[in-house]
């Protein structure tokens, strides 16, 4: 696939993802241009992406928000390091469900195990940067990034 | 009621499907986090089943469950992944998977695969 259309195919197959895994999402915003290099939230979580497409996605969000999105999720709060495991599960579904989605559009990605990052982080390595903000019901916003090497 | 591994990178994630299966009446003989530590882990406890994750450090589970079918044919594993796609499956399957549950999923839907797999 050329890259235009695997970054559109890429953003649209995350989007669709999140609102698949992420109960009671409210509202997604329109995709904007990432252009920052340091996260501005308290926990993020990576995943990389190699394939057709390569990058990496990042789930960032502050931990009372995660914290009430697992149990939103799983039914039991959660706290240090279980919560940690949990926010990079919820972003290990969000790939997954991103990667079937594609593969449904004919194309194909791998992803990578997730890296739970506490505190905030800079970012280098990447040509292009995508950010979405998602409102999710009781819980707060969560912003999905995806950082694309084309 | 079966004696079973459960595999998954993620500490959280053995926790809810531990969880599961001790409501559902089985046993958690053993823990493992990645597909290496599965198969040291298969060859000291012998699980009448396992439950395995796919994208996982070190080995990923599809090469453990070929790994394990190999050494014992007559192992019983069940896949439990986020990579729900087509793909994925057969791979899974080919190498002697007897199932594969898409997370994130409903606890009846583990249950009702373990004990179609312990039977």
């Amino acid at each position: 696939m050329s890259s235009q259309e695997g970054v559109r195919d890429l953003v649209n197959s995350a989007v669709e993802s999140l609102s698949q895994v992420i109960p009671r999402v409210t509202q997604i915003y329109p995709p904007k241009a990432f252009q920052q290099t340091e996260t501005q939230i308290e926990m993020s979580v990576l995943i990389g992406i190699t394939g057709e497409v390569s990058g990496r996605i990042v789930l960032e969000g502050e931990s009372p928000a995660f914290s009430k999105l697992g149990e939103a999720m799983f039914g039991m709060p959660l706290e240090g390091e279980m919560l940690h495991s949990c926010v990079g599960e919820i972003a290990n579904m969000i790939a997954g469900k991103t990667s079937s989605i594609l593969f449904q559009k004919g194309h194909k990605i791998d992803i990578t195990p997730p890296t739970v990052v506490v505190g905030k982080f800079q970012m280098f390595g990447f040509e292009k940067g995508i950010s979405v903000l998602v409102h999710i019901a009781d819980v707060g916003e969560v912003n999905m990034i995806l950082l694309l090497q084309q | 009621m079966g004696n079973i591994l459960v595999v998954d990178d993620a500490a959280f994630m053995r926790m809810m499907i531990k969880d599961i299966l001790q409501k559902g009446g089985h046993t958690v003989v053993g823990e493992a986090g990645d597909g290496s530590e599965a198969i040291t882990k298969y060859k000291e406890l012998h699980p009448d089943l396992v439950t395995m994750d796919i994208t996982m450090p070190v080995m990923e589970g599809t090469e453990a469950v070929r790994q394990i079918k190999a050494a014992y044919p007559k192992a019983k594993i069940i896949m439990c992944s986020a990579m729900g796609q087509q793909g994925m499956v057969v791979q899974a399957i080919q190498a002697g998977a007897l199932d594969f549950i898409v997370k994130p999923f409903q606890a009846d839907r583990v249950l009702e695969s373990v004990e179609r797999a312990l039977k």
